[in-house]
């Protein structure tokens, strides 16, 4: 493959030309109910060439490999009719490197299929079986092993495996016209082990789905919230690292000017992280999908905005470090400034201590989602206690929070001592990637809570 | 190779070893043309190929894809393995004659790259020629594609369809406040004018020269054709055959019954000329066509695949995995610039952020707006900021209070007039 490669390029005339090409296979097995809903398997190839001249990009994504040295060809003619300035990438050694998947679990390629929905069935019955008000559940296992080769221009050649599997196992309750929802999951870039073992999840599953049938929702206001850590590490990706990444502002003169570095933008106990080189986690690369290692990036340090993030072309144009994150979902996208591993780091305050002097709050816990529109972001948490007088009450559902980026994080009254992390993916420009979000718990001021009154 | 021939030898690879079975091979190609901060930044090529088989063994389905022609062995293999523990089903794939609904022109075909890159520039700067400081954001794309669906049945179609979409949107960028807004128009023609998609976008922007507060409290909202799905999203989960054969839909043992306010009329479509999700026929080769959902607010029929469809004892209605084709909100008797001028105190929405992380299914929502606006005596007076918007879809649905008599195509799949819904509660940090 590799020759393959080196001979594509010989067809590039840009400034800077690569190709990634994928090969994947995976598997899908879904329950919905009772019965068995989705068996597939897919197998499938591509690449896209990428090309820049005078700064303007060029790319060709193509299925048929036979296409390689076209598509090439294709990717510098295009960046040719859009390129109108200086090129510029921030420099970066160029590697040779050859990685396997390390599996050192059970490689789920070698799992036959009945013992892949015998797991996922094992799980759905269990839900199914839990409460006679459990209407129906979903249960979605999946899996898939990419190879990928990557070669650029500058000499860097790399060759990566990347194992992905999960399970997701939702129940849902009724009564009525009510109907909850709850998912618990489990996700890696490890072998079947992950989802082995789950059958207390599930059963949490249910358990949380019927109680919440006789939660009453959350009534809409402006609270004292403490976020628990998987909450919170959403709050920390969504609110703080989209704003990070450095794609949105790079060319925006305006936005750089509200994103300086050196501006504050939370309290001193609020320090975030981007880190894509912890051990294990889901947001973790050796490399990103432009050949940049990854590495530990300092996004707010004691409150005050310290780092970005950055693909090659907003590093050089801002004149700030490579942070090696510019990330392609597969082999049809262009790599974009993505989160690896962002997490809050922990402070000192137990979570006990939280709690104290809350009048009337709001405890959020565990989260079904969350969006940013630059300044403004908004999270649901998958349900939540009311806080009265400093002790947990009453279980509440249909907790959304929303906020605002020059505001929330300087409303943070409290970092926990209990950092944990969570796995998922992270949704941006029509792309999904792997991430890790971690936190303690935390307590904001003033946080304005959906729902009725 | 043709896709015809791909998806023959697909065919007769399988067709000793199965009950039934259907390929679909299908390539695509588009070019989409971006420009960020006010200058064309890239054009991407891409051509892609893709070939699913789904076979049914002794009552069970199995389903594969792949790339390459040259891995048909492997997708004819993968699809009976799965088979053994696949989903018990109790139907053969249909031979029926295609629907009329037209989904290509040639005009798309002919379009060069050139033409969509001055499209760009032409909403750029007349979005710039509004207000310079907006950083702008435009895009134009054109694809076609061709595909073939064969079957053990008999079935034997090839089809051919082109897209074509234009849209811009800019940020604005003032101290401590960012608004971003735009509009984008795609169908099957390429017939888009970028001077209407652009005024579309400089209007959101210039009703957001001033930022204003807003009460906390119940209210009238209005939602503009782009900011319906707020209701449609549940409502789609709500509709879909599968959750209510399983009783996860709300809506589940309502046939007949009243859903929503007389005014209100919904109908799925998948034949609707041009449109994005219309086609001669869904993933299981049953033909599109049109079905009444919703029909002066009682709830009529449900959208059936064929393995549902066949469980419930149901007409299938030609929508894959029981989701929406187009959906059409019939016109109602209030024009549209009158529902506005009636409106004494609300808010009118165009975008949300957070919708769907809740819990859509059981109709319940709470999201930002994210692009919202204020009325006062008739007039929008500003834009609305760090505000949420809740309440209960069925609900709302019943609360409906008037609906524009001039519906109108948004970006995507739906064709709605805006409709007025009373008293949902409005929760903002600044009106409290």
């Amino acid at each position: 493959m590799r020759e393959r490669l080196e001979d594509a390029l010989k067809y590039g005339k840009a400034d800077y030309v690569e190709v990634r090409l994928e090969e994947l296979e995976a598997t899908t097995v879904a329950f919905k109910g009772k019965e068995i809903d989705t068996l597939s398997a897919s197998k499938a190839k591509g690449g896209i060439a990428r090309a820049m001249v005078r700064g303007g990009w060029g790319m060709a994504v193509f299925n048929d490999l036979k296409e390689l040295s076209d598509a090439v060809r294709r990717a510098c003619e295009l960046a040719g009719l859009v390129g109108s300035e200086e090129a510029s990438l921030a420099e970066v050694e160029p590697v040779q490197e050859v990685t396997r998947a390390e599996l050192r679990g059970r490689d789920f390629r070698g799992v036959p299929l009945d013992e892949k929905v015998r797991t996922a069935k094992e799980y759905n019955d269990i839900m199914l079986g839990h409460h006679p008000k459990i209407e129906t559940t979903e249960t979605r296992y999946w899996d898939s092993f990419r190879r990928v080769w990557y070669i650029n221009s500058e000499g860097t050649y790399i060759e990566d495996e990347r194992p992905d599997i999960s399970i997701y196992m939702t129940a849902i309750a009724r009564e009525g016209d009510k109907v909850q929802k709850v998912t618990e999951r489990a996700i890696s870039h490890g072998g079947f082990e992950t989802v082995e073992g789950l059958q207390e999840r599930a059963e949490r599953a249910a358990r949380r789905s019927v109680e919440l049938l006789s939660a009453p929702p959350v009534r809409g206001g402006v609270y004292t919230v403490v976020l628990d850590p998987r909450l919170a590490g959403v709050f920390a990706h969504e609110a703080f690292g989209h704003l990070s990444e450095a794609d949105f502002v790079y060319e925006n003169p305006r936005l750089k000017e509200l994103l300086v570095l050196g501006r504050r933008f939370g309290v001193e106990e609020v320090s975030i992280v981007d880190d894509g080189t912890i051990p294990g986690l889901y947001g973790t690369i050796k490399y990103d999908d432009e050949g940049v290692p990854a590495r530990k990036t300092y996004l707010l340090r004691e409150g005050v905005l310290v780092g970005r993030l950055h693909n090659r072309e907003t590093s050089a144009k801002m004149g700030e470090p490579l942070t090696g994150n510019a990330r392609a979902q597969g082999y049809s996208s262009e790599p974009i400034v993505r989160m690896t591993n962002t997490y809050i780091e922990p402070g000192e305050v137990r979570f006990e201590d939280m709690l104290s002097g809350i009048k009337l709050g709001v405890y959020a816990i565990d989260m079904v989602g969350g969006q940013t529109m630059m300044e403004m972001f908004t999270f649901s948490a998958g349900w939540g206690y009311m806080i009265r007088d400093g002790r947990i009450e009453e279980l509440v559902r249909d907790v959304v929070l929303t906020g605002n980026l020059f505001e929330t994080l300087k409303n943070v009254e409290a970092v926990g001592d209990d950092l944990r992390w969570d796995h998922g993916h992270c949704g941006k420009g029509g792309q999904t990637a792997p991430v890790s979000t971690g936190s303690p718990h935390i307590r904001i001021r003033n946080v304005v809570v959906g729902g009725r009154r | 190779m043709k896709l015809r021939d791909i998806a023959h030898m697909v065919l007769e690879k399988v067709s000793s070893k199965v009950q039934s079975a259907q390929v679909v091979a299908s390539w695509e190609e588009s070019t989409p043309v971006s420009f960020e901060a006010d200058k064309l930044k890239a054009i991407k090529t891409s051509r892609t190929v893709s070939i699913g088989l789904k076979v049914i063994v002794e009552g069970r389905l199995g389903e594969s894809h792949v790339t390459d022609p040259e891995d048909v062995d492997a997708l004819v293999e993968k699809a009976l393995e799965a088979t053994k523990f696949g989903r018990e089903v109790n139907y053969t794939f249909p031979k029926e004659e295609p629907p009329d609904v037209k989904l290509y022109d040639g005009a798309v075909v002919e379009v060069p790259t050139e033409r969509l890159v001055e499209s760009c520039r032409e909403m750029l700067e007349l979005v710039k020629d509004y207000n310079p400081d907006i950083t702008v954001y435009a895009y134009a794309s054109k694809g076609v594609g061709e595909s073939h669906v064969a079957n053990t049945s008999g079935l034997d179609f090839g089809d051919e369809g082109t897209g074509y979409y234009l849209g811009v949107h800019g940020e604005l960028v003032r101290e401590g406040d960012i608004l971003m807004a735009g509009y984008g128009r795609g169908w099957r023609r390429a017939e888009i004018d970028p001077s209407e998609v652009a005024g579309r976008a400089i209007e959101k922007f210039r009703m957001a020269e001033r930022v204003v507060e807003v009460r906390s409290g119940r209210m009238p909202v209005l939602f503009t054709p782009e900011g319906l799905e707020v209701l449609l999203l549940s409502l789609k989960l709500g509709l879909n055959g599968k959750n209510v054969l399983l009783g996860s839909s709300p809506l589940s043992g309502k046939l007949g019954e009243r859903i929503a306010d007389p005014r209100f009329s919904l109908t799925d479509s998948g034949v609707e000329d041009y449109r994005p999700s219309s086609g001669h026929y869904d993933a299981d080769g049953v033909p599109k066509g049109r079905t009444v959902l919703v029909e002066e607010g009682v709830l009529r029929n449900f959208l059936y695949d064929l393995d549902t469809a066949t469980k419930a004892g149901r007409r299938p209605t030609g929508n894959t995995a029981c989701s929406p084709n187009n959906w059409l909100i019939s016109a109602g008797n209030t024009p549209n610039d009158e529902i506005l001028r009636d409106l004494r105190e609300g808010v009118v929405v165009y975008d949300v952020l957070g919708l769907g992380q809740g819990n859509p299914i059981s109709g319940e929502f709470s999201v930002n707006l994210a692009l919202g606006y204020k009325v006062e005596d008739g007039e929008v007076v500003g834009r609305v900021k760090n505000t949420m918007l809740a309440g209960n879809v069925y609900e709302a649905l019943m609360r409906i209070s008037a609906v524009g008599s001039s519906p109108e195509w948004t970006t995507g799949s739906l064709c709605a007039p805006p409709v007025l819904v009373d008293g949902l509660y409005v929760v903002s940090k600044e009106g409290t």
